[in-house]
């Protein structure tokens, strides 16, 4: 994907389209309901779900506010969860604790190393996350303390309360949701989108575009180290490739591009929508599914090029969105 | 009782194996209007960036107020009180118009003291004031090009500078809309804004200028009094050289044929 790309969205507003998020925040008190079908497979289906949309949610700062592509916040992911997993293996079985020192350390580790990685730009910003991404990876799968390859086993409630880990889940993906709308709405947003159209423009105006890059990282980060957190315990057991599966690093940013970035519906539509069409796929076509899962993507990608929150502003029927398909290819 | 805001001294600037800028040193001003003019590709808008911090100079140096622009941060060169204009025009396309000037009110030099609001309220100001109002909620990206070069000027204006640098701003206005902008920029100047004016059009430079310089493939070759300046044979032949002796060439060559023509005509008029 071209930073052009990224450049091209007139969605509405630095929040994106309000009708878009309405319909998120319905959507949001809908869910709150998935526990009471006390269905265990639904539960897990729309945790995921929430799960996903939290990590797009801190993905869409970096990526698609700020307009700088990474590739690396699956570590952030991670780290949140072998933070439960260490505090579970003293003996803290805290929900809340897991979550605040998954916060904590993914802000600092992402703000340590922010400071290089966020100097370069374009490709080498891309490249140089995905390096952290695979450093994280591998200094976990070698550190014997962290269980190494093996991985780590965490304590569950019991079965009459497991549903907490689905209403943590929500209020992670929640925060994540309004967090990124009162951002975006702050000067901070103005920054970041400021850096993402024009660095040089931004700069003259007194952006510090490392410093905001940075900004909008750690915040991601946070987000991801969040649902990380909720995600250890509920999983029950963690080790390095679940943890840093590339299904997590990708979906978001697929999930975000597909909802619409640089929006604040966009990224809980595209995990839905996303992460739902997943697990049907893989339902119907056991061997299949990722074949059409990529097409679906592609499709959608060569449809919609703005997203899917686009729609809910399209004025004009389907001569307007012709219309945006060769103002895309332009 | 001048007092020298921007002194440029010795600056040159090199790109590869050219030279866009060597030695060029002048003062400015406090509170002046300096014309900054010359042939395209003469280094003005070079000259703009290494001033705004957007360049180090590869020589030579740029003070404020006692300061190098060098060793300042692109980012907090606004800060000091130095605002500038793109000619290549930036604008946040996604962004509406106002949200372009509100990044300047919000991030500029006064901007910490502001709220998310009061910065709002400052660009719908200052749109009133270069005439973009009418176009407030249009994203950027739908503006023409004298809207954009209009919204250049209320962005740098949205930082709240005590020099400000316009690099063009009147290309493609018309008669009427040059004169409204020249308007603009006096009342800009008369609220004790020094002013740097590049222009192509000579008729606003003399208009609003105090003083010019004048460049010439990146040397300085002339400074002064407008009407100084511009009587200057050197001037004429370095600022209009590329259209000027060329013209000047062709009436020469026609005026060649012409003669030669008659010389080869049968004299019989003469007869
Ligand atoms: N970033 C750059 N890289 C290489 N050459 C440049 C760059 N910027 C300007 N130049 C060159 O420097 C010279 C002066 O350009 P410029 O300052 O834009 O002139 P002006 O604004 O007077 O038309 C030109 O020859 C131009 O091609
Ligand atoms: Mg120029």
């Amino acid at each position: 994907m071209n930073p052009a790309t990224l450049k091209r969205i007139g969605l509405g507003g630095i929040t994106g389209n309000p009708i878009a998020f309405a319909v998120v925040l319905a959507l949001m008190a809908l869910l709150l309901a998935i526990p009471l079908t006390h269905n265990g497979y639904i539960e897990l289906v729309f945790r995921n779900i929430l799960m996903y949309a939290a990590m797009a949610y801190g993905w869409n700062l970096i990526g698609g506010y700020t307009g700088y592509v990474s590739f690396g916040n699956v570590a952030f992911f991670g780290i949140g969860a072998y933070c439960s997993a260490i505090l579970a293996t003293h003996g803290v079985d805290n929900l809340l604790l897991y979550v605040l020192l998954a916060m904590a350390v993914s802000a600092v580790f992402a703000a340590i190393v922010g400071f290089p990685v966020l100097r370069l730009k374009g490709h080498y910003f891309a490249i140089a996350t995905l390096g952290v991404a695979l450093a994280v990876t591998d200094i976990i799968a070698n550190l014997d303390a962290l269980g190494g390859t093996g991985g780590l086993a965490l304590h569950q409630v019991d079965e009459a309360h497991f549903s907490i880990y689905y209403y943590a889940m929500w209020l992670v993906a929640l925060g994540s949701m309004l967090g990124t709308y009162f951002i975006a709405r702050s000067k901070l947003g103005y920054a970041f989108v400021a850096i993402r159209e024009n660095e040089d423009a931004a700069a003259v105006l007194g952006i510090s575009a490392t410093r905001y890059k940075i900004v909008a990282w750690t915040i991601g980060a946070m987000m991801a180290g969040a649902a990380g957190a909720v995600f250890a315990p509920a999983n029950g057991f963690i080790d390095p490739s679940i943890t840093f599966a590339i299904d997590s690093n990708v979906f978001p940013i697929a999930m975000t591009i597909l909802g619409g970035i640089g929006t604040v519906a966009g990224p809980f539509i595209g995990a839905l929508l996303l992460a739902g069409a997943n697990e049907l796929l893989q339902r119907f076509f056991v061997k299949a599914h990722t074949l059409f899962f990529g097409a679906m993507i592609v499709l959608i990608v060569l449809l919609l090029p703005r997203g899917l929150v686009w729609l809910f502003g399209l004025r004009g029927g389907a001569r307007a969105w012709l219309k945006s398909l060769s103002v895309y290819k332009a | 009782m001048s007092e020298v805001a921007l002194r440029i001294s010795n600056v040159g600037m090199r790109f590869g194996g050219l030279w866009a800028l060597s030695e060029v040193s002048f003062d400015v001003e406090r509170g002046s209007v300096l014309g900054l003019i010359g042939p395209n590709g003469s280094g003005k808008t070079t000259l703009m960036n290494v001033i705004s911090g957007v360049y180090k100079p590869t020589a030579g140096e740029v003070t404020y107020g006692g300061k190098r622009i060098a060793d300042v941060a692109t980012h907090d060169v606004c800060h000091l009180g130095i605002a500038r204009t793109f000619q290549i025009v930036k604008p946040f396309a996604s962004l509406s118009v106002r949200e372009n000037v509100a990044v300047g009110a919000m991030y500029g030099r006064y901007g910490a003291k502001r709220s998310t609001r009061a910065s709002f309220e400052r660009a719908q100001e200052l749109l009133e004031v270069v005439g973009l109002a009418r176009v407030a909620e249009r994203p950027a990206s739908d503006l023409t090009i004298p809207d954009r070069k209009r919204l250049e000027v209320a962005k740098a204006l949205a930082l709240d500078p005590d020099v400000l640098l316009l690099d063009e701003v009147m290309a493609g206005l018309n008669a009427t809309e040059v004169e409204e902008a020249l308007d603009l920029l006096r009342s800009v100047n008369a609220r004790g804004v020094t002013l740097i004016v590049v222009e192509h059009l000579m008729k606003a430079i003399v208009s609003i200028s105090t003083s010019i310089v004048v460049l010439a493939e990146g040397r300085k070759i002339a400074q002064g009094a407008p009407a100084d300046v511009l009587g200057s044979p050197q001037v004429i032949e370095a600022y209009l050289g590329s259209r000027w002796v060329k013209r000047q060439e062709q009436l020469a060559v026609i005026e060649a044929e012409r003669i030669e023509a008659a010389r080869l005509q049968p004299p019989e008029a003469g007869a």
